[in-house]
C-alpha cells in the first residue's frame, strides 16, 4: 500500500493541509481514522482548547418546558399570595404568549405531593413530584437564574440549542462533534432519542446547520431501525451483506487506482465503517446483558422502548464513547391543568434520571459525565386561565422566558449547589444572572473548549455557539 | 457615506493582470485588504470604530481617529501610526490587542505598501466588471472555449500543462450528469461513441440543453436559494401550496429566461404592468420563508422575522453578500450599514401578516398571506361551473326537503310514541308460492305469510321456497324465525337430538326467478348470534356445515336477520324470488317457522337501536346531544333525504376536486408601512425611520426606478451591478466544477477568498450579461471546453501542486447530490418516471418520521403510482423532516437561503444506498430490467450491458470476474433456499417482475445492481 500515490501523499500532507482540504469532503469519523492512521503524531482534536472535565454529555431537553416553580424554585411567597391579581410589572409591556389580560398569580398547590423537601447534606429543595431525584440532590448543580430571549417553542428551542431564534445554525451537540469529535468510530458521535413527538423546531435543534452534516445529531429511534437503513433488507443476510460490501469496495479500490481521487479511499472505509454499525449499534440497543436490579433500577425493559430505556441507553453510550448523546421528551407544556397533568410526567422521568445519575457514580462514570436538565424556557408564576382557542381551563403556567431553573449533575459541575436567586414571586432574577449564552459557553467549557475559540467560517464570517456573548459562569465549575 | 469616484481605481484584473511584479505595485485587495480584514476591520471598520479610527477607506485611515494621529501617511513609515502599534512589543500599545501579532512577511507588505504610496482600491467585487482582453497562450490545441485561454495562462505562467482530454464515454456521462442530473442513456451513449464528427459534442451538449431534464436538474441550486418547500416549518410544521413556483422555475430554467427578467419576476412579478397569472406565481420566491403557526406567536415578530428573512435572502443569493450582519449592527467588515440593511428592509415591508387568528379569540393561529388560484384549462373551467351550478340546484332541493321533514319530525316522534311499528310496518312480507323440502317435512303458509314445517324434522334439510316480489326498487331483505305452539319451548328451531329448540342454517340463496347468479348482500345484521355461529355466514358461499347461524341459547323468542342487497334491487311486475334454506349442520336442526320479507329502506336499526329510539323518544327532555341523535334517526329513516344530501356531497367533492389548486405570491399592501432601524434588529425597539434604498458602495440608483420591489429588482439586474452577474456565474462554475472561481460561492465581501482567476469571472459575468443574460450560452461555454473536458485522474503531482484543483490541472470530480443520486439509480434503473410538475410527491421512506408536535400532523402515505419514481425535485420537502435519504447526503431543510451544500462522506450514506427501501426498489428493478433488455445473453454480456447503463462504460475483466464471482456466490445461495429470493422481492411490490423471470436468477442479480448502485464512480460525476 505504501507506493499508491494516495497514501504517499496523505503521508506528506500535514494534518492543517490535510483538514482543509478534505474538511468537507470527510466525515468526522473517516477523518480521525485516516489522522490517527496516517499521521500518529498530530493533536487529535483542533478545537481541544484545554484539558476537559466532561468527556461526554447527556442532556435531557424536557421539550415544551417543565413548570421550574412546582419541581426546584420553592417559593412560599408565591403561594401566600395565590390568586392575587399580579402585580402590573408582571404584565405590562411584558411578552407572554397566551396570556392577554392582567393575571393572578398562582402558587405551587399546597397538598403534600407538590410539597418541597430539603434534601441531603446540601440541604436543596426539591418536590416531592421527584423523590428520585431528591435522593441524589447532593450531586445537582442547579441555576436557577437562567433566562432566554424567545418565548414560543420553536424559537426558544433554537435559541437554546443553536444560540440563535431562527433557523441555519449548528447545534450544542454538532458544535461538539466538529470541535472534538467522538472517540468511538463505530458510533456516531452525537446521538438524538427521542420521546412523544418532535420539538416544534424539528430536527433543527439537533442539526448541523452550516456545519457539514456529518456533525448533526443521528436519531436512535424507539421503533424501527434504530439508526435508519442500518437494517439489511429481507433476503440479504449478513454473509451476503459483506460480500456486496467486498465487492464494492474492491470495484472501489480498482477506481482508486485508476483515477487517484482520495475520496475514494474515504468512501471505502465509510463502506466498512456501515459494515461495522450493523453490528455495533444492536449491541448497544440489546439490554439483556444488563442486571435485572440495573434494569429495575431505571424501570427499563429488554426489548422494549422509552423513555427509562433511553437513560439505560444513554449510560451505554457513554461507556462506548459516543461524545454527545441527547434526550428530548415531549409533553410538558402545562398551559392549563398543571396540577394534575405535571405530576404524571414526573413519574415518567423521575426515576429513569435519578438511577442514570446512581449509576454513572457507582460505575465511576459520573465525574466525565456531564449531566443536564434543560428546556427552552421556564413558566409563569402567573396562572393562565385559557388555552389558545381562548376558551376558559383548569389553571395553568404560560411560558417564560425571563428566568427559569435548569441543573446540571457531574462532569466538573460543583455538586450540592445552587447559583443565583429569582425574586419572591419567582418571576424575575435577584442574583447572578445566567444568559443562554453564559450556559453554552459553561457546555463548551467543561468540554474542554473556549467558546470564543470554536469558530466556523461560514459567508465570510467566523461563527460560533455563543455569537460574540456568552460568559462562562465560574461559580458551576468544581 | 462618500463614495469613490471608480474610475479612479483600477479594477482588480487589471492590476493583476499587468504583469508588473514591481514591489511598488501592490495590489491593495490581494494582499493588502485580507490582512487589515482579518485584524483590523472588526474594531475599525463601519461599525463603532474603536478610538474614532477607520482603516477600511483611505481618506479615514490617513485622517486618524479621536487621537488625531494619521494612522497612514502615504510614503511615510515614521509617521504612520499603524506600523509604529502593529510592531510593537508593548502589550498597552500592541495592535491588534488580542491575539497573535501580525505575521513578520505581513508587516514588511504592509510597510512596503505603505512607502510606495499606500494607495487604496475598492473591493474588487464592488467595481463594475469589465471585459478583459483574452489572454494569450502557447498550446492552442487545449482551448475549445475563450473559458480556456484564462485557464491555460495561468498553467502556462506556472509551468504547468493540463490534463489531456477526457475519455469519450466518461466526458458524456459528465456533462449528461452536469447538465441534466442524469446519465445518458444507453442509446445516447451508444450514438455518442459512434459519432466521430467535430461536431458531436456540441451536439450532445445542445441535445441535453433542449432537454426538459435540464430545468429539472439546474431549479434544484435555486430552490436551494429560494428556501423553497412544502411546509411551514416550525412547530405543527403544516404543508402549504406553493409547487406552482416550483414548476415555474423549472419551465423558466427550460425556456432559458433571460437572467434580468428571471430577477424581475420573482422579486416583483406582481408589480409589472398587467402582470400575468405566471410573473405573479414568480413571486413565490419571497413566499417561501417559514412562518411560526405556534399558539401565543407575535404575528408581527413573525412578519420582521420573515422580512429579515427576505433581505438576506435577497443578498444572498444575488448579491452574494450576507447582509444579515448589518441586522444588528452594521457591517464589521463589507459596507454595508445597518441604516442600510433597514433601506433594503423598506422594499420588503408592505405584505401584509402571514399569520392569522381565524376565531379571532385566543391565540391560536393559522398560517394565511396571499394566495393565488392557479388557472383551470377551459375544459376543467367549463365542468366547474357546471358542477357550481348543479351543486347550486342540489342545495337548493336539499333545504326544501329538510324543510319538509322538519314540519314531519313532530308527528313523527308521535307516532314512534304510540305505535309499536319497528318492523312490520316498514317490511313487506313475501307470502310464498311454493315450498318443498329435501328430506320429508312439509312446509305450510300461514296466513301471515310465514312457512310453517310440520313432520318429523329431517337430519339435514334443504327447503325450496318460491315467494312473489311487488315491483319497485328493493335494498334490504329479511327473514324471521318465528315462534309456534308445535316446538319445544315454541322454538323456533326443530333440534332432534336434544332438548334444546336450536336451529343451524348454513346458508341462505336468494335468486331472482331465471336468473342463475343468486343475488350478493351487503350488511348483515341479526337481533342475536350464538357465538361462532354469525348470520353474515348465511351468504358467504362458504357450504362448511358449521359455517351458517344459530341462536343458542336465546330460545323460546323468535329471531331474525336483516341482509342488505349488494346493488338495489328493482323489479317490474311478476317476478319472484327462489330461496334456498341448507341446513347442513343435520339432527334436525332446522328452522320451524320462517317468514321473508323486504324492504325499501336500507338497513339501520339492530334491536339496540330500537330500544334507544324509544328512549329518546320518551323523554320528557332532551339535552342537545340526545335531540341531535333522535334527529339523525329520524333523518335516517328518510332515504329522499339521506340521498339528496350524498348528493350534495358528492357534488362537493367533485366540485373540490376540480377547484384549481392555489399558490403562495406576493402582494403588496396600498397603505405602506413606515419603516425604522431596528436596535439591535429587535422590532420593538424601533429608532430613526428610514426611506427604500441601496447600499451605496453598489451601484447608482436610477432616479426613473420606481421606489419599491420592482426598482429594486431592476437595480439588481442593472448592467452597473457589480455583485449580481458574477456572483450567478461563479455559483454554476461551481455545479460545474466542484467550487466557484470564488471559492466561496456565497460570499464575496472583504472575507472572502481571493478569486483565483479574476478575469475569467469578468470575462463570464461580461459575456452572460452582453449576451442577453442567457444562462444557457453560459453553460455551453462551460460545458464545451476543454477546461471542463480534461481527464479527472488525479496524479500525486497534481495532489501536490494544486490539491484542491483551484487551477484546473485535472477534469472536475465530486460526489453528486441527494436528488441526482436517486435520479440516477431511478435512470440507470429504468424506474424513473418523467411526468412533470404538479403537486408534490411522496417515494417511500421508513415510518414513524413525520410525527411532528402540534394540530393536524399531515400523513406520510408512499406513493403507488409512477408518482413513487418520479425525480428528486418533486419530492415532498417538509421543514421539519425532510426526505430522509436526501438527508443523509446533504439536502438542507431549507428552512433559509441556503447557497451552498456540503459533500460530506459518511457511513450513514453507505447503509442508504444499501437498505433504504427506496435504492432496494431500484436495484431489484435495475435487476428485473437487466434481465429482461439481454434475454438469451451470456453473463459476461449481461455484465457489460449493467456497467453501461450504470456508468456508461465497458467493465474492465477483472471488474467482470469480481462481480461474476459476487452472482455466482448468492445464484448459488437463493437455490439452497427457494424462500429466500421471494422474500426479496416480496418486500418490492412496487417492482413488477413478469412471470417469465426465474426468481433466483432475479434475486442474484439483486446483488450485483445493488452493489453497481453502490459504487463510488456510480454516485460520483466524474
Amino acid at each position: 500500500m505504501n507506493s499508491h500515490p494516495v497514501d504517499q501523499y496523505l503521508q506528506q500532507l500535514t494534518r492543517r493541509q490535510l483538514f482543509q482540504r478534505v474538511g468537507l469532503g470527510i466525515g468526522g469519523f473517516a477523518l480521525a481514522d485516516l489522522l490517527q492512521k496516517d499521521l500518529p503524531a498530530a493533536p487529535r482534536n483542533p478545537f481541544a482548547h484545554f484539558a476537559p472535565k466532561a468527556k461526554n454529555v447527556i442532556y435531557f431537553h424536557l421539550v415544551g418546558a417543565p413548570s421550574h416553580l412546582d419541581l426546584f424554585d420553592y417559593k412560599p411567597e408565591l403561594q401566600k399570595r395565590n390568586g392575587e391579581l399580579c402585580p402590573k410589572e408582571m404584565f405590562e409591556g411584558k411578552q407572554l404568549a397566551f396570556i392577554r389580560s392582567r393575571p393572578t398569580l398562582l402558587g405551587t398547590s399546597k397538598e403534600s405531593k407538590f410539597e418541597f423537601k430539603q434534601c441531603g447534606k446540601s440541604g436543596i429543595r426539591i418536590s416531592n413530584l421527584l423523590p428520585n431525584l431528591q435522593t441524589v440532590a447532593d450531586d445537582m448543580c442547579f441555576i436557577r437564574t437562567l433566562h432566554t430571549e424567545q418565548f414560543n417553542h420553536a424559537p426558544a428551542q433554537m435559541f437554546m440549542q443553536t444560540g440563535f431564534e431562527r433557523f441555519g445554525r449548528p447545534s450544542l451537540g454538532a458544535w461538539t462533534n466538529y470541535g472534538i469529535g467522538s472517540p468511538n468510530k463505530d458510533l456516531p458521535g452525537f446521538v438524538v432519542m427521542v420521546t412523544g413527538q418532535y420539538p416544534g423546531a424539528g430536527n433543527s435543534v439537533f442539526g448541523s446547520g452550516f456545519l457539514p452534516s456529518v456533525y448533526q445529531g443521528i436519531e436512535f429511534r424507539g421503533k424501527g431501525d434504530p439508526v435508519l437503513f442500518l437494517s439489511n433488507p429481507k433476503g440479504v443476510d449478513a454473509t451476503a451483506r459483506r460480500k456486496v460490501i467486498s465487492a464494492v469496495n474492491q470495484l472501489n479500490e480498482m477506481q482508486l487506482d485508476g483515477v487517484g481521487d482520495p475520496e475514494i479511499a474515504t468512501r471505502i472505509s465509510q463502506y466498512e465503517m456501515a459494515y461495522r454499525m450493523q453490528t455495533s449499534v444492536p449491541e448497544l440497543k440489546d439490554l439483556s446483558k444488563e442486571s435485572q436490579p440495573t434494569l429495575d433500577a431505571y424501570g427499563a425493559k429488554v426489548g422494549g422502548s422509552g423513555f427509562a430505556n433511553n437513560c439505560l441507553l444513554a449510560r451505554r453510550m457513554v461507556e462506548r464513547g459516543v461524545r454527545f448523546i441527547q434526550l428530548f421528551d415531549q409533553g410538558w407544556d402545562h398551559h392549563g391543568n398543571v396540577f394534575n397533568a405535571l405530576p404524571n410526567k414526573c413519574k415518567q422521568v423521575d426515576q429513569p434520571i435519578a438511577a442514570l445519575i446512581k449509576d454513572l457514580k457507582d460505575r465511576g462514570l459520573l465525574d466525565e459525565t456531564l449531566v443536564v436538565w434543560s428546556a427552552e424556557f421556564g413558566r409563569t408564576p402567573m396562572a393562565q386561565g385559557n388555552n389558545g382557542s381562548g376558551e376558559k381551563t383548569k389553571a395553568g403556567r404560560d411560558h417564560h422566558k425571563e428566568a427559569f431553573t435548569i441543573w446540571m449533575a457531574g462532569g466538573g459541575t460543583k455538586p450540592g449547589h445552587v447559583h443565583g436567586r429569582t425574586d419572591d414571586l419567582g418571576y424575575g432574577i435577584v442574583d447572578s444572572p445566567v444568559h443562554v449564552h453564559d450556559f453554552n459557553a459553561t457546555l463548551l467549557h467543561l468540554l474542554g473548549m473556549d467558546h470564543e475559540r470554536l469558530t466556523y467560517r461560514f459567508q465570510g464570517r467566523k461563527f460560533r455557539l455563543t455569537d460574540v456573548h456568552g460568559h462562562v459562569v465560574e461559580d458551576v465549575l468544581t | 457615506m462618500f463614495r469613490f469616484p471608480l474610475v479612479l481605481f483600477f479594477s482588480a484584473y487589471i492590476l493583476s493582470n499587468a504583469k508588473l511584479k514591481l514591489s511598488s505595485k501592490i495590489d491593495f485587495n490581494r494582499e493588502i485588504r485580507p490582512i487589515l480584514s482579518e485584524h483590523c476591520f472588526a474594531c475599525h471598520g463601519l461599525d463603532d470604530p474603536q478610538g474614532g479610527l477607520r482603516l477600511d477607506f483611505s481618506e479615514f485611515a490617513y485622517k486618524g481617529g479621536k487621537s488625531g494621529f494619521p494612522a497612514i501617511v502615504p510614503g511615510d513609515l515614521e509617521e504612520s501610526e499603524i506600523i509604529q502599534r502593529v510592531v510593537s512589543t508593548d502589550m498597552d500599545e500592541r495592535m491588534p490587542p488580542k491575539g497573535d501579532a501580525l505575521k513578520p512577511d505581513q508587516i514588511e507588505i504592509l510597510r512596503n505598501w505603505i512607502t510606495f504610496g499606500a494607495e487604496y482600491s475598492i473591493h474588487w467585487a464592488y467595481v463594475v466588471p469589465e471585459r478583459p482582453q483574452l489572454p494569450k497562450v502557447n498550446s492552442k490545441r487545449f482551448v475549445q472555449t475563450p473559458i480556456d485561454t484564462f485557464i491555460l495562462s495561468k498553467l502556462e505562467e506556472k509551468g504547468w500543462r493540463p490534463s489531456k482530454a477526457e475519455k469519450k464515454e466518461k466526458w458524456i456521462r459528465r456533462v449528461s450528469l452536469g447538465l441534466t442530473g442524469l446519465p445518458p442513456s444507453l442509446v445516447e451513449y451508444e450514438n455518442f461513441m459512434q459519432d466521430d464528427s467535430p461536431l458531436a459534442k456540441e451536439r450532445v451538449v445542445d441535445r441535453l440543453l433542449a432537454s426538459p431534464r435540464y430545468g429539472e436538474h439546474w431549479a434544484r441550486q435555486w430552490l436551494d436559494l429560494a428556501r423553497y418547500a412544502d411546509s411551514n416549518g416550525f412547530q405543527a410544521d403544516q404543508l402549504r401550496d406553493s409547487w406552482a413556483f416550483r414548476d415555474w422555475v423549472i419551465n423558466a430554467i427550460n425556456l432559458d429566461m433571460p437572467f434580468d427578467q428571471f430577477t424581475i419576476e420573482q422579486i416583483a412579478g406582481d408589480l409589472l404592468p398587467n402582470a400575468t397569472i405566471e410573473q405573479k406565481i414568480a413571486t413565490g420566491f419571497h413566499r417561501t420563508p417559514p412562518c411560526n403557526v405556534e399558539a401565543g406567536v407575535h404575528p408581527e415578530a413573525n412578519r420582521v422575522n420573515q422580512v429579515m428573512d427576505r433581505v438576506n435572502a435577497t443578498g444572498t443569493t444575488w448579491l452574494g453578500s450576507t447582509m444579515e450582519c448589518a441586522q444588528c449592527h452594521s457591517h464589521k467588515y463589507d459596507p454595508f450599514s445597518q441604516e442600510e440593511y433597514f433601506q433594503m428592509f423598506a422594499f420588503f415591508n408592505n405584505t401584509p401578516l402571514e399569520v392569522e387568528n381565524k376565531s379571532g379569540k385566543g391565540v391560536s393561529f393559522n398560517f394565511w398571506g396571499p394566495k393565488m388560484e392557479l388557472p383551470l384549462s377551459p375544459e376543467k373551467q367549463e365542468q366547474l361551473d357546471s358542477l357550481n351550478a348543479e351543486l347550486k340546484v342540489a342545495k337548493e332541493e336539499l333545504a326544501t326537503l329538510q324543510k319538509e321533514a322538519d314540519g314531519m319530525y313532530r308527528e313523527w316522534r308521535q307516532q314512534k310514541l304510540t305505535v309499536n311499528h319497528f318492523k312490520e310496518s316498514e317490511w313487506e312480507v313475501l307470502t310464498p308460492t311454493k315450498a318443498l323440502s329435501n328430506s320429508g317435512e312439509t312446509l305450510r303458509t300461514l296466513k301471515d305469510g310465514s312457512l310453517l314445517a310440520e313432520g318429523e324434522s329431517g337430519n339435514k334439510s334443504t327447503y325450496q321456497i318460491e315467494v312473489s316480489i311487488p315491483a319497485g326498487t328493493w335494498k334490504s331483505f329479511q327473514m324471521e324465525t318465528l315462534l309456534h305452539k308445535s316446538m319445544k319451548q315454541n322454538g323456533p328451531g326443530r333440534n332432534t337430538t336434544n332438548a334444546n329448540p336450536n336451529f343451524v342454517l348454513t346458508e341462505l340463496i336468494v335468486t331472482v326467478e331465471g336468473s342463475s347468479k343468486p343475488l350478493g348482500f351487503g350488511r348483515v345484521i341479526a337481533d342475536f348470534n350464538q357465538a361462532g355461529f354469525l348470520a353474515k355466514h348465511l351468504f358467504d358461499g362458504n357450504l362448511d356445515s358449521r359455517n351458517g347461524w344459530a341462536i343458542s341459547p336465546e330460545f323460546g323468542k323468535s329471531h331474525w336477520i336483516h341482509a342488505e342487497f349488494a346493488v338495489p334491487l328493482t323489479l317490474g311486475q311478476d317476478f319472484k324470488l327462489k330461496i334456498e334454506m341448507k341446513h347442513l349442520y343435520g339432527g334436525g336442526r332446522n328452522v320451524g317457522r320462517p317468514r321473508f320479507s323486504i324492504s325499501s329502506d336500507r338497513i339501520k336499526k339492530s334491536v339496540a337501536d330500537n330500544k334507544r329510539l324509544l328512549e329518546l323518544v320518551a323523554k320528557e327532555k332532551r339535552n342537545g346531544k340526545e335531540e341531535k341523535e333522535l334527529r339523525s334517526i329520524f333523518d335516517n329513516e328518510n332515504s329522499k333525504l339521506l340521498a339528496h344530501r350524498k348528493k350534495v356531497e358528492d357534488l362537493d367533492k367533485a366540485f373540490k376536486e376540480v377547484t384549481p389548486a392555489t399558490t403562495l405570491v406576493m402582494v403588496e399592501m396600498d397603505e405602506k408601512r413606515d419603516t425604522h432601524v431596528m436596535a439591535r434588529g429587535n422590532y420593538l425597539s424601533p429608532e430613526q425611520k428610514v426611506e427604500v434604498g441601496v447600499p451605496q458602495v453598489l451601484n447608482d440608483w436610477n432616479p426613473e426606478w420606481p421606489k419599491n420591489r420592482l426598482g429594486l429588482a431592476k437595480w439588481l439586474v442593472d448592467r452597473e451591478n457589480p455583485l449580481t452577474a458574477r456572483v450567478i456565474v461563479n455559483r454554476w462554475w461551481g455545479q460545474f466544477f466542484g467550487a466557484g472561481i470564488v471559492s466561496t460561492e456565497e460570499d464575496f465581501g472583504s472575507q472572502s477568498e481571493p478569486s483565483t482567476h479574476p478575469e475569467l469571472l469578468d470575462w463570464l459575468a461580461v459575456e452572460f450579461m452582453d449576451k442577453g443574460w442567457s444562462m444557457k450560452h453560459i453553460h455551453k461555454l462551460i460545458t464545451l471546453s476543454g477546461t471542463y473536458g480534461q481527464s479527472s485522474r488525479v496524479s500525486t503531482a497534481m495532489l501536490e501542486r494544486d490539491a484542491n484543483n483551484r487551477f484546473f490541472l485535472r477534469g472536475p470530480r465530486f460526489r453528486m447530490t441527494a436528488e441526482m443520486i436517486r435520479d440516477n439509480g431511478l435512470q440507470v434503473a429504468g424506474l424513473l418516471s418523467k411526468k412533470m410538475g404538479g403537486p408534490p410527491i411522496y417515494p417511500p421512506q421508513p415510518d414513524g418520521l413525520w410525527r411532528q408536535t402540534g394540530r393536524n400532523e399531515p400523513k406520510y402515505t408512499a406513493a403507488k403510482t409512477e408518482d413513487r419514481f418520479r425525480r428528486g425535485i418533486y419530492v415532498i420537502w417538509r421543514r421539519a423532516a425532510p426526505y430522509a435519504s436526501f438527508v443523509n447526503f446533504d439536502g438542507p431543510d431549507r428552512s433559509a437561503c441556503h447557497p451552498k451544500r456540503s459533500r460530506t462522506n459518511t457511513p450513514l450514506q453507505a447503509l442508504t444506498l444499501l437498505n433504504d427501501q427506496a435504492y432496494v426498489e431500484m436495484a431489484l428493478g435495475f435487476a428485473v430490467s437487466i434481465l429482461e433488455k439481454t434475454t438469451g445473453q451470456s453473463r459476461t454480456d449481461r455484465m457489460v450491458h449493467a456497467f453501461r447503463r450504470a456508468l456508461s462504460r465497458d467493465p474492465t475483466p477483472r471488474e467482470t470476474e469480481i462481480l461474476l464471482a459476487l452472482l455466482q456466490e448468492q445464484s448459488d445461495r437463493l437455490r439452497s433456499d427457494g424462500s429466500l429470493a421471494k422474500e426479496l422481492v416480496n418486500q418490492a411490490p412496487a417492482i413488477i417482475i413478469s412471470a417469465k423471470l426465474n426468481l433466483n436468477e432475479v434475486g442474484a442479480w439483486f446483488f450485483v445492481a445493488n452493489a453497481l448502485l453502490n459504487l463510488d464512480e456510480t454516485i460520483t460525476k466524474g
